[in-house]
């Protein structure tokens, strides 16, 4: 124990007086002996005090950081929430991107410290703090945007993830965390249940799309998972299933054509006889799946695409042939049915006294400021766009491979350049003339 | 019993998916069986006949009696097995029953067992002569065996075999000529035997074939032209060309029946509508189909698929076409009545000639298809130049009830083939009036915006992939994600 805890008093002390940052991550890192240093980093001192409380919160993150996160992370190393909490609050990004590794283990060990105390709501707001602070945005991924999301859910705090949700992923640096393809899926993947769960269904199918479209040399299974949410999503959000994009993987939709999940769309909306078959019969199926909910909500909404489709068709229909049509018994409920649709904007309709609907479509309106919003973001994304392509080009590898294939591409190149000159000259031809 | 038969066909063919429709003959529905029939001849007469049985019971027994006279003058008595089961299928259903099948006509039992012994004799005595020629290994014997043992197959109705030694044939062949030959056998054998799918690679071989062989002669009379005179050169020249046609026509033909099989209409229209003259097919006009045959395949599919500029240019100005037409007038007051937008006679005339057509081998598959088409092109056409029509106007001009209309326009907007809304209390059809401006803005706001989140999707897969954070190998499910599958 001794030579232990005299460890520790040595590396406090280098923590407190070392102005190399990176040397003290290297002691830190690789100067203690592999097998003992968590209990090294989560005892006391030799002389009983605690070393955090030595040190300043936010000069000494690094040493803070491994402190704490080794001992959140050991057994029987009692730790004070607050003082995570405030690390969280104060703790200096800079000095805390030396080591992702252990920032990940800190955001693993507030969980766990959460359910410890049986509190899993209060390590959402340590766990926002953390994750808004280390990266230098939001929009760059790192190993605590899983972790996060899934507190929140678990703590049933999905509007909590909103303010992280609402900031898409722009950025992957393995450098600012030590990231896996997972921590990407399962982003994602949680992103799409939380808003599908808020019911914004078109961030939801982005996100799941993002899932399911991920790279990869085979399907993950977290990935057919994304997929049918995605699918039961724009169910309800469009009434039907829109393609996936040729990049995703070809065997993701050939997995899914054999599921119970392809029955559903294709009896989807007319035929709700079978909807309800299908449901009956595959409950527990769905159940298994966590789609229950979603597929409930599907089969629901189904009179509603009937009803819309018949829009396309009519100018004016009485409330019961609109009820057979849909497959509603009594006209009460499609009159219902159609007042919400009218509510939400989904049709434009007026029903009149003698239980005739008229159905109009009046042209979309579009305010100057949306165009010019739309223009804007136009003009925006072709500048990244741009600025992206000349990064490509100064970038090590295209280069590399450029002139690993120029012998060919010279020739030409030069040439077009030439016809160029000579056209140019061509013009001044008269000049000589 | 005036009954509609497209439309009852539509209706039941979710019960009898495999059986024909029966079909009915009166004075709405009229059908002159034996003038029909006197344009076949051979195997195709019975074909043709088993099938007007098992369609039609009002016909049976009169076609049962010329199915068992053309029987005895073909070399196959099993087919008697196939009319008798074809007969006792039908008159199961009729109602009155019919007359039993051995009161009309049976078969003359010794002309039967006579055919077979002369059947068994040739059959050994091709198989012993093709057994020689294989020992002394003659190539062009070998192959005129199989031929010839090809051609007796088919003649007693044993398709397999027979194809088997077509097939065999090739092997042998040593001239394009003789390949050609063997692809019009086998082609003729599969369009007897209604086995379309295999069709499209035969007339494939044939037209490679066909250029080998013509290149081949022309390339030999250059050799010819040595010699001094130059008239023979030209008229040999234009021997090989109508050769060629004829040739041509039977694999168009071919085309044709393979289109329409696998119900691409369009293509098949085609394909008919620039068959040569009838004369070019030789044998086949008469063994397979007859002209009358041709005109009323190429009007149908055509009515159904084609623009009417194509309609008025390919039929009404073909001439080649027109002789076959001359075959069967009904045919041309069909295609004067659409092209003068006359839909009621249209569709009059369908319903009129429906059991002329049911009862046809080849197309009874297609005629509910063929009469929707042509009927839902009719709608769409007339309704073209109207913004807003009431039903009951249409009702007049197609002879329907104004529900029967209503369903069909319904319908017909629903699958797009229609721009228009229906005014289901007032009985009136819109035209859809868009504002193509609000509706361009529209669209490219929303492409904007699509463009956007794709372009952004799109990026962080790059990126993604430049951190290389690929999706590796599974290792199944870990501990972390099964319990995030609960999380929902």
């Amino acid at each position: 124990m001794a030579p232990d805890s005299l460890s520790l008093d040595r590396i406090l002390n280098e923590i407190t007086t070392t102005n190399n940052l990176g040397a003290l991550n290297h002691t830190l890192k690789n100067g203690l002996p592999k097998e003992s240093r968590e209990t090294i980093l989560s005892s006391g001192l030799a002389s009983g005090q605690d070393p955090l409380a030595i040190l300043d919160l936010r000069q000494n993150t690094l040493g803070v950081l491994y402190i704490l996160s080794a001992r959140l992370n050991a057994a029987n190393t009692p730790v004070d929430p607050n003082l995570v909490a405030t690390f969280c609050q104060t703790f200096l990004p800079d000095q805390a991107r030396h080591a992702p590794e252990r920032v990940t283990l800190l955001a693993r060990g507030i969980v766990r410290l959460a359910t410890q105390h049986n509190n899993l709501s209060w390590a959402v707001g340590p766990l926002y703090n953390l994750l808004a602070r280390y990266p230098p945005d939001l929009s760059y991924l790192t190993t605590i945007h899983p972790i996060f999301l899934q507190t929140c859910l678990t703590a049933h705090q999905p509007t909590a993830a909103l303010p992280v949700l609402r900031i898409p992923i722009a950025h992957v640096s393995t450098a600012l965390s030590d990231l896996t393809y997972n921590d990407n899926l399962v982003y994602h993947y949680l992103g799409g249940v939380v808003l599908a769960l808020l019911k914004k269904w078109a961030e939801a199918e982005e996100y799941f799309e993002i899932c399911v479209t991920a790279p990869g040399a085979v399907p993950a299974a977290l990935q057919l998972e994304a997929l049918k949410k995605l699918r039961l999503i724009q169910l309800i959000s469009r009434g039907e299933v829109l393609s996936l994009p040729k990049y995703a993987h070809a065997a993701l939709s050939r997995i899914f054509k054999n599921s119970i999940y392809t029955d559903l769309i294709n009896a989807y909306p007319q035929n709700t006889e079978r909807l309800h078959l299908l449901l009956d019969k595959e409950k527990q199926t769905f159940s298994t799946d966590r789609n229950l909910g979603l597929v409930t909500q599907v089969i629901d909404r189904a009179p509603r695409w009937t009803l819309k489709k018949l829009t396309a068709t009519y100018v004016t229909l009485g409330l019961g042939d609109i009820a057979r049509a849909v497959g509603i018994q009594s006209e009460e409920d499609v009159r219902a049915l159609i007042l919400s649709m009218i509510e939400t904007g989904d049709i434009s309709a007026q029903i009149s006294a003698s239980g005739t609907v008229t159905f109009s479509d009046p042209p979309p309106q579009f305010t100057r400021g949306e165009v010019d919003a739309v223009l804007h973001g136009a003009q925006a994304q072709s500048e990244v766009l741009e600025m992206l392509e000349m990064e490509m080009a100064r970038s090590k590898e295209f280069i590399g491979k450029a002139v690993k294939n120029q012998d060919s591409a010279w020739a030409p190149t030069t040439e077009e350049d030439m016809y160029g000159m000579s056209g140019a000259w061509g013009g001044d031809e008269s000049m000589f003339g | 019993m005036d009954v509609d038969i497209p439309e009852d066909n539509g209706q039941s063919s979710t019960h009898y998916i495999r059986r024909p429709q029966l079909v009915l003959v009166d004075d709405l529905h009229p059908f002159d069986l034996d003038g029909y029939i006197s344009n076949y001849t051979g195997r195709t007469a019975v074909d043709r006949l088993i099938h007007i049985i098992s369609t039609c019971p009002a016909l049976a027994p009169e076609a049962f009696q010329l199915a068992v006279q053309s029987i005895h003058q073909s070399r196959d008595p099993s087919l008697y097995q196939q009319v008798m089961s074809a007969y006792d299928q039908v008159s199961g259903l009729a109602d009155p029953p019919l007359p039993s099948a051995l009161d009309l006509a049976s078969l003359d039992t010794r002309w039967a067992d006579e055919t077979m012994a002369k059947n068994q004799a040739e059959r050994s005595k091709l198989e012993v002569e093709l057994k020689t020629y294989s020992n002394n290994m003659i190539k062009e014997s070998i192959r005129m065996g199989h031929r010839d043992l090809g051609d007796f197959y088919r003649s007693v109705g044993e398709y397999p075999t027979a194809l088997k030694h077509y097939t065999k044939s090739r092997e042998f062949c040593t001239t394009s000529q003789h390949v050609l030959e063997m692809c019009l056998s086998v082609l003729e054998l599969l369009v007897e035997q209604r086995n379309y799918s295999h069709l499209p690679t035969y007339v494939f071989k044939a037209d490679a074939a066909l250029d080998a062989a013509s290149t081949a002669a022309v390339n030999a009379k250059e050799g010819d032209a040595a010699a001094p005179t130059a008239v023979p050169l030209l008229t040999k020249r234009k021997a090989i060309s109508e050769d060629r046609e004829r040739v041509q026509s039977k694999l168009d033909f071919a085309t044709a029946l393979s289109s329409l099989a696998s119900g691409n209409y369009q293509k098949a229209a085609y394909s008919f509508l620039k068959l040569g003259p009838a004369k070019d097919f030789g044998d086949w006009m008469g063994k397979l189909i007859a002209p009358g045959d041709i005109a009323i395949y190429g009007v149908l599919c055509a009515l159904a698929t084609l623009p009417r500029s194509a309609l008025k240019t390919q039929i009404l100005e073909n001439s080649t076409f027109g002789v076959y037409i001359e075959q069967e007038p009904y045919v041309r007051e069909l295609v004067e009545a659409y092209l003068s937008s006359n839909f009621k006679t249209v569709l009059e005339l369908l319903n009129r000639y429906s059991t002329r057509h049911a009862l046809d081998i080849y197309l009874a598959h297609h005629v509910v298809e063929l009469t929707n088409l042509i009927r839902n092109w009719a709608v769409v056409l007339y309704f073209q130049p109207f913004a807003s029509i009431k039903l009951d106007r249409m009702s007049g001009a197609f002879g329907w009830t104004v529900e029967e209309v209503e369903e069909q326009v319904v319908a017909l907007i629903q699958s797009g083939s229609i721009h228009g809304r229906v005014d289901s209390q007032n009985k009136i059809l819109y035209a859809k009036q868009t504002d193509y401006r609000a509706e361009l803005f529209a669209r490219a706001i929303k492409a904007g915006r699509d463009i956007q989140s794709t372009n952004r999707k799109v990026l962080l897969r790059m990126r993604l992939q430049q951190a290389e954070l690929t999706i590796k190998a599974p290792k199944g499910y870990n501990a972390s994600i099964a319990d995030l599958l609960q999380g929902d």
